[in-house]
């Protein structure tokens, strides 16, 4: 895989998985942090690349 | 709340939290360095087990897939010294992929940083495993 978002939603996954496993105790919750953190850094790095493209 | 009810719930916390594990917190910090997800499973915590020992076993195969380098310990160079502990914090698949000979680092792929970052991240990730599994084992976390 060569493809710059697909390396960030698959480094996303692992990141937020292992996250949520860590710091919540039952798997729904674990699910609901890692979902959390998952759309936070692929939306954040979103954000972030049309400020970037906007501006720069 | 009273005072009193507010003492009682702060000892119940307490009691809580300082229940310890019955492993050796030394055989739990030893194996989850060793393995990912091995001290959670010697405490019982199976699926926590589980996920991180698929999860970051797999960021560290693709880190290697992707091209990433096995870095050595270079006093001399700083980052890579850091990248080279980074990585031995997951000691088994360091180990293993350093004796199958991978890991060499393929400086002209194009996810030759990517893989980097994956080897990394997976062998901090593994110390933030290795130190909730010994919380858990001296009871500073609740089991």
């Amino acid at each position: 895989m060569t493809s710059h978002l697909g390396v960030m939603i698959l480094f996303a996954a692992c990141v937020s998985l292992v996250f949520g496993t860590l710091l919540r105790e039952t798997p729904r919750e674990e699910l609901r942090l890692a979902s959390r953190i998952f759309i936070g850094m692929v939306g954040g790095a979103y954000l972030v690349g049309w400020i970037m493209f906007l501006m720069f | 709340m009273s005072r009193t009810s507010r003492s009682t719930v702060r000892a119940e916390k307490t009691a809580t939290a300082a229940v310890a594990s019955p492993v050796n917190p030394l055989v739990v910090g030893v194996l989850a360095w060793t393995v990912p997800g091995a001290g959670h499973l010697l405490q019982g915590h199976f699926r926590k087990a589980v996920t991180f020992f698929v999860v970051l076993g797999a960021m560290f195969a693709i880190g290697l897939a992707f091209g990433g380098r096995l870095f050595p310990f270079q006093l001399g160079e700083p980052l890579v010294f850091l990248a080279a502990v980074a990585e031995w914090t997951i000691a088994v698949p360091r180990v293993v992929a350093g004796l199958a000979g991978l890991g060499g680092g393929n400086v002209v792929s194009v996810t030759y940083e990517y893989g980097n970052t994956f080897l990394i991240v997976s062998g901090l990730l593994n110390a933030l495993v290795l130190f909730d599994a010994l919380d858990r084992a001296t009871g500073r976390k609740p089991r």
